[in-house]
């Protein structure tokens, strides 16, 4: 049950940065938000597309230049996912490839 | 900019930090306070608060000014030291507790909403016992030894007038060591303003007594510092609250005790202070030497909290500076006071005094309206300082932050100050509860609202009220949290708000409210399999506590799959199994198409049903009273990925014009333990059919369950919706209407607008007849070729005989209905050829067959309760899975009714995948290659191919028979010689010849006398007696027509076979194991079509004797042309005289075969020709031609036309007359004709491979002339 609490926790830390990149999110045109909430360690970073699709990452190490790196091409990924014109945008992406990709990137700039 | 002493904080400091009076008084004057219920310090107290006193105050500055608020605070001498934090602690509890109850919600009310929140005003949302708290909690901080302010600036003795000596009395007072710690450990000076007072109870007695001890006290104390205060108690503890007379002399007792006494006081102190502190601390000397100093105690003091600062020292004194210049709102002195003593604190180290210096700069600033910024630093600052103390000055920390906190409220800082509130939390898991709550409040206030971070700090609110078993508070901030989550998908924390809301509801005993939150999470197919098992448990622990069913409209387990509702009736179609009903309308329609009456009559039975029916309903569907009615819901289970709760589904319907509707219900498949309970209705109790079945659905399973409703009079019915039971106490309710989701109702006619609600509504009609029908022992698998007799079973179980029987198969290859005569008969037996027996049958169905509708004899009805048997023929004509539609098409008699006819609807799917699946293995594979004899007509050599496919069984060959009554079939070499055994085992290959011949019908009626054919070769054992079958009658013949229909559309060719084999183990399904199974293998139109169409013989003498002295011998032929073909064509037969003699002829035939020329004439050898071999055309016009270019004398000539013509029908045989005149003796070659055919086209286009027209040369014809003698 430990292992749930944690994963709510963190769901909710995410949920809670939410007001924060709404705010952020129109002060600029950059789409890489860095740090931008934190409870006790956990970090939230954030990367906003031009089409508003927002990637929240938490994490507790501080590799900005890792993250920045690994949101972009997650970006790309997910544009790839876009193009799939069956795929309904704002949906669940259930891709397994885009799962084993983003963990693989993950692995290399996290 | 408002003024700040208005606003919260202000007022708040302008409340809390005032001068402390120190009251000490006898326990006799408590004792006549307490007459009224009162203590002391509560009596005077109201009076200590003014808001105009008016007093001229001059402080350092020699500027005076006017005070006009003023207030100060009475505290028992026993109260005036450190709250016992454990007291305290107990005491915010209590606050806590009672605030938890008082805000508890009410179990029903609705969940707040986040619009809602956003609309109302602040003081409305906010709980009003937030302020309370945060007062009592800044309060546990109160008289702390490094804090002036609340050190007592007076004293206020109190004796009463029945005292015993009342002046030592007051000596005594103040000598005990009852008094606070820090006037005794040299904290706070020990001299105090002092102010003595005599309280005098009128009902004691007069107050002469009194009056004289005010003398005496006057005389001892000093005639400025003593007062008497006269009360009256109450007689009998009766408290009169109008008429309190005493009240003005209280309230100028305490006017005058603050602006004569203490006011003056405080301001002498301050003036003496700032004195000394501007002697000793002020101008550059003082300060150089005052660092200097300090830098030299650096090393000798070491202690964690700093020096020990005794009221004389000259950090205190500054420290009393400025909170008194404070206190009197001189707020100038107080920050230049504080910021002095503030930099001596932090060179010192003296954290904790230097926090709380740096906390008052930042309150005076406040209070000042100036240089925010640094305000806020220096609050900032105190904060920080305190947190890095620990948790000893937790306490501090937390008042420093809720003043923070204020500030900035004040400023609209509000996103600034909950995140102060989220700094305060700290160990004590209760207060950082509240801090949480107040932080997700200011959050919801800032401007735009921050919801998300709401909602989180409500949650983190209400974890640490749970830790703390203040379950009311933590349901109250779970609450509020789901008015932000709802409708996200952020289902993981979603599910966690519900299931800890329902938990604590539970846990409060309040298990309705506990369940509602509960449904929510139960469809979480996001959760793990632990969770979901967490909440399923949990909610049916829950639901089991409440001890009584709920009826859930929303229960979200199993998930309904409403799309896959179906809704199938019987109208005037019926069906014998629900897979006949699940089959599309489109199939049976098209397979009824011409049987039922047509379309018109349809709507003229509507036009009926209108006059009998309120027009209202008209659009709605008919059932027929009696007959059920099934809806399939399909409920699916993939939320769960385990669970075996039981449950029910039933199928709610409400009744209208007085129609008792009888309701049953059924479930196809049980798994997941569902028990079906029945309706309702008021009247119905007494007639309903109970059927309960269980079944229980695996985690992710999806299952379709059936539901029947069996109406039993006449009325309407509706279909409401679906109720089932999960775990024999939740009631899981769905309305079908309510959801206007799209319904499909399988077998309705559909109208393009089609309203929901019709579709669930129908008018139940009197009860009309039904057949059911059935045919048992199909087979369930068997092989390719099995021929069975089955039986149809039409059953009538109504009071109404049927009649007008028709019925419709979809595949007659496959089944067909036989004649009546064969019901009873003994099975293969029957087939037997007869003897004397008619053809009867055969082609008689002929027509029957094309259009593929049966009717059965008119005189054929059934009966009301009986049952009627037809025969049927089954032949598996191809392996392979086959899908079987019946129909069976009634009338009803003497039911005067909106429905004329019925029909039942039967459908066998021959697929291993049902129950009534047949599979049709493959058994024999048999081919046949025909090949023509050249120089007979009409004569061909069979070879049969016969694969055995099966991979076990062993068929016994029966029979080879050819179809039709022209063709003679016979054995070659006999079987046994071939397959010694007759039996085919599985994998063995048997091929087998025969010689065919073409049995001319001739008109002669002799010929035509079957009996004198030899159509079937037995190929049984040769001692075996057992009769032929006869493959002519039915129902061998009808396969076959089908077979031919079938087979026919690729080739063009007109010999059919059957091959009939037995197979006597039964091992595969068969219905009677004792005797044979029969196959048969239908074989059609093997092809001849690589021939030409056109076969001829020649026919007549093949010696000849003749006296060639005489006469030239004149020879009469005869040609025989067949057209076998299906078109007319005409044939042109040309003769050409031999170019030499027959001899040369021959010797062309045999240089080309290499033979050596050796005898020109007489009697050779003729090299063998081969009836088998094809001589092809070419090598014939070779031969013409080297013969034509030999030059010698004829010596037969062909006589009579040259060129013949004639016209021959389809399939016709024609004869020509040919004549030669042979002039020598000797063996002639007779080949030189040629036959010129030529097709005439026919409308269906032919193969490819079949040519128009062609040529074709004679074939040799030996002829042998001798000469008589």
């Amino acid at each position: 049950m430990q292992r749930e609490d944690a994963a709510q926790l963190h769901q909710f830390v995410l949920h809670a940065a939410l007001d924060i990149v709404q705010d952020l999110a129109w002060t600029t045109s950059a789409m890489f938000l860095k740090a931008i909430d934190r409870f006790n360690d956990l970090v939230v970073s954030v990367y906003v597309t031009a089409g508003h699709t927002r990637f929240m990452l938490l994490h507790d190490s501080r590799n900005e230049d890792g993250i920045k790196s690994f949101f972009q091409e997650v970006h790309e990924l997910y544009i790839k996912i876009l193009l799939n014109p069956l795929y309904l945008p704002g949906s669940r992406i259930t891709s397994s490839h885009f799962d084993t990709k983003v963990r693989a990137l993950a692995r290399k700039y996290l | 900019m408002v003024d700040p002493a208005n606003t919260p904080l202000g007022k708040m400091l302008l409340e809390e930090i005032t001068p402390v009076v120190m009251v000490l008084c006898t326990p006799l004057v408590e004792e006549s306070c307490l007459k009224n219920g009162l203590s002391f310090v509560q009596m005077l107290s109201p009076f200590c608060d003014f808001t105009n006193i008016d007093v001229p105050v001059r402080t350092a500055s020699d500027q005076p000014y006017r005070l006009h608020k003023f207030k100060i605070r009475l505290f028992y001498a026993s109260d005036i030291r450190q709250p016992n934090l454990e007291v305290a602690k107990e005491r915010l509890k209590q606050v806590i507790t009672k605030a938890g109850e008082d805000d508890f919600p009410e179990i029903y009310s609705d969940l707040p909403q986040v619009n809602d929140l956003l609309s109302r005003h602040e003081s409305e949302i906010l709980p009003t016992w937030f302020q309370f708290f945060n007062k009592e909690l800044v309060r546990t901080l109160s008289f702390s030894d490094h804090e002036a302010f609340d050190h007592p600036v007076a004293c206020l003795l109190v004796v009463s007038s029945r005292d015993e000596e009342s002046i030592n009395r007051f000596i005594d007072l103040f000598n005990t060591n009852k008094l606070p710690s820090f006037l005794s450990d040299g904290a706070m000076d020990p001299k105090v303003l002092k102010h003595y007072l005599l309280v005098h109870d009128n009902q004691d007695g007069a107050s002469e007594k009194a009056t004289k001890i005010l003398t005496e006290m006057r005389s001892t104390f000093g005639p400025n510092d003593c007062q008497l205060l006269c009360i009256n108690s109450s007689q009998d503890g009766q408290t009169r609250h109008k008429d309190t007379p005493w009240s003005t002399f209280i309230k100028n007792l305490m006017q005058e005790l603050s602006s004569k006494h203490i006011i003056p006081y405080m301001e002498q102190k301050i003036r003496l202070l700032n004195q000394q502190v501007s002697s000793t601390r002020k101008g550059f000397r003082n300060q150089f030497k005052n660092l200097w100093w300090r830098k030299g105690k650096e090393d000798a003091l070491d202690t964690t909290n700093g020096p020990v600062y005794t009221f004389s020292s000259i950090e205190s004194q500054i420290r009393v500076l400025g909170d008194y210049a404070f206190m009197l709102r001189d707020y100038e002195l107080a920050v230049s006071s504080y910021r002095l003593i503030s930099t001596d604190y932090k060179l010192d180290k003296a954290w904790k005094r230097y926090a709380g210096v740096q906390e008052m700069i930042g309150l005076t600033y406040f209070m000042l309206d100036q240089s925010r910024k640094e305000a806020e630093y220096c609050m900032e600052n105190a904060f920080n300082t305190y947190l890095k103390l620990g948790s000893a000055v937790q306490q501090n920390a937390t008042r420093c932050g809720l003043w923070w906190i204020e500030m900035l409220k004040t400023r609209n800082q509000i996103k600034e100050a909950a995140t102060v509130y989220f700094r305060i939390c700290g160990e004590d898991l209760l207060h950082s509860a509240v801090m949480l709550e107040q932080a997700s409040f200011c959050y919801l206030l800032s401007k735009p609202p921050m919801l998300h971070k709401y909602g989180f700090h409500l949650v983190l609110s209400g974890d640490h009220y749970k830790k703390c078993d203040q379950i009311k508070h933590a349901i109250r901030t779970y609450r509020n949290a789901v008015s932000v989550y709802r409708g996200t998908t952020w289902n993981l924390i979603k599910d966690r708000v519900h299931f800890h809301i329902g938990q604590w509801y539970a846990s409060l005993g309040m298990y309705d409210v506990a369940v509602t939150h509960m449904l929510e999470i139960l469809a979480s197919s996001h959760q793990s399999k632990t969770s979901q098992e967490l909440f399923l448990r949990d909610f049916l622990h829950i639901v089991q506590k409440t001890g009584k069913t709920f009826e859930v409209l929303k229960l979200q387990l199993p998930v309904i799959n409403i799309s896959s509702l179906k809704v199938i009736f019987e109208d005037h179609r019926t069906y014998a199994s629900p897979a006949a009903a699940s089959i599309k309308e489109g199939v049976w329609r098209s397979l009824e198409e011409d049987m039922i009456p047509s379309l018109s009559a349809k709507s003229n039975w509507l036009d009926v049903q209108s006059k009998l029916i309120p027009r209202k309903y008209k659009e709605s569907n008919i059932c027929v009273a009696g007959e059920a009615n099934s809806s399939n819901v399909e409920p699916q289970n993939d939320e769960y990925k385990t669970s075996t709760s039981t449950g029910y589904v039933w199928l709610l319907s409400t009744y209208m014009y007085n129609a008792y509707i009888y309701i049953c219900l059924y479930v196809l498949m049980c798994v997941y333990v569902f028990t079906i309970i029945l309706s309702f209705g008021r009247d119905i109790n007494s007639s309903l059919v109970l059927l309960e079945v269980d079944f229980s659905l695996e985690g992710g399973e999806t299952i379709l369950v059936q539901l029947t409703v069996t109406p039993r009079v006449e009325g309407v019915l509706t279909i409401v919706g679906v109720k089932w039971k999960l775990s024999s106490s939740v009631v899981g309710l769905h309305n079908f209407e309510s959801n206007s989701v799209n319904k499909r109702i399988a077998k309705g006619r559909r109208k393009p607008k089609h309203s929901p609600s019709a579709d669930l509504k129908f008018i139940v009609i009197k009860s009309l007849p039904r057949l059911q029908g059935f045919i048992p022992s199909l087979p369930e698998k068997t092989y390719a070729g099995d021929l069975r007799h089955l039986v149809l079973e039409l059953n009538n179980q109504s009071k109404f005989p049927v009649k007008n029987l028709k019925m419709k198969i979809s595949n007659p290859r496959f089944l067909n209905a036989g004649n009546q005569s064969y019901l009873n008969v003994e099975f293969s037996a029957c087939l037997e050829k007869k003897l004397n027996v008619e053809q009867s049958g055969g082609h008689a169905n002929a027509k029957k067959m094309l259009q593929n509708v049966f009717h059965f004899p008119e005189d054929i009805s059934v009966q009301e309760e009986t049952s009627l048997s037809w025969p049927l023929w089954f032949h598996a004509a191809v392996p392979g899975n086959i899908s079987l539609y019946i129909t069976v098409y009634y009338e009803m008699e003497n039911v005067s009714s909106i429905m004329k006819f019925r029909t039942l609807r039967m459908h066998y799917n021959l697929n291993f995948a049902l129950t009534f699946a047949i599979y049709v293995l493959p058994s024999l594979d048999v081919s046949f290659e025909l090949s023509p004899c050249p120089s007979r007509l009409e004569e061909f050599l069979l070879r049969m191919d016969v694969v055995n496919k099966t991979s076990s069984e062993c068929f016994q060959i029966h029979q080879l028979s050819s179809v039709g009554q022209q063709w003679d079939v016979s054995l070659l070499q006999p079987v046994d010689s071939i397959l010694p055994s007759q039996s085919l085992f599985a994998g063995q290959v048997l091929s087998c010849f025969f010689m065919l011949k073409y049995h001319r019908k001739s008109s002669t009626s002799e010929d035509s006398n079957p009996l004198f054919l030899q159509s079937d070769v037995r190929l049984g054992p040769p001692g075996n007696s057992e009769a032929l079958f006869d493959v002519c009658s039915s129902p061998l013949a009808d396969f076959h027509d089908y077979e031919r229909l079938y087979q026919g559309m690729s080739c063009q060719g007109n010999v059919d076979f059957v091959f009939i084999t037995q197979l006597w183990r039964g091992n595969i399904d068969s219905g009677a194991p004792h005797r044979p199974l029969l196959f048969s293998h239908h074989v059609c139109h093997s092809s001849l079509s690589s021939f030409s169409p056109i076969s001829w013989s020649v026919d007549g003498p093949r010696t000849i004797q003749h006296n060639f002295s005489a006469s030239p011998c004149g020879v009469n032929l005869k040609m025989t042309i067949n057209n076998s073909s299906d078109a007319a064509s005409s044939v042109h037969v040309k003769t050409f005289d031999p170019p030499s003699s027959n001899s040369q002829s021959i010797d062309a035939t045999a240089s080309q075969s290499g033979l050596p020329l050796e005898n020109q004439a007489g009697w050779f050898s003729i090299p063998a020709v081969n009836d088998t071999k094809v001589i092809t055309t070419d090598a014939l016009a070779k031969r013409i031609t080297k013969s034509v270019s030999l030059e010698s004398a004829p010596q037969f000539i062909w006589t009579g036309s040259s060129s013949t013509k004639l016209k021959l029908q389809p399939r016709a045989t024609a004869e020509v007359p040919l004549q030669i005149c042979v002039f020598a003796p000797g063996i002639y070659d007779l080949s030189n004709y040629a036959l010129n055919w030529n097709l005439a086209p026919i409308e269906e286009s032919q193969g490819e491979a079949n040519k128009s027209s062609g040529e074709c040369q004679g074939y040799p014809y030996y002829l042998t002339v001798l000469q008589s003698t």
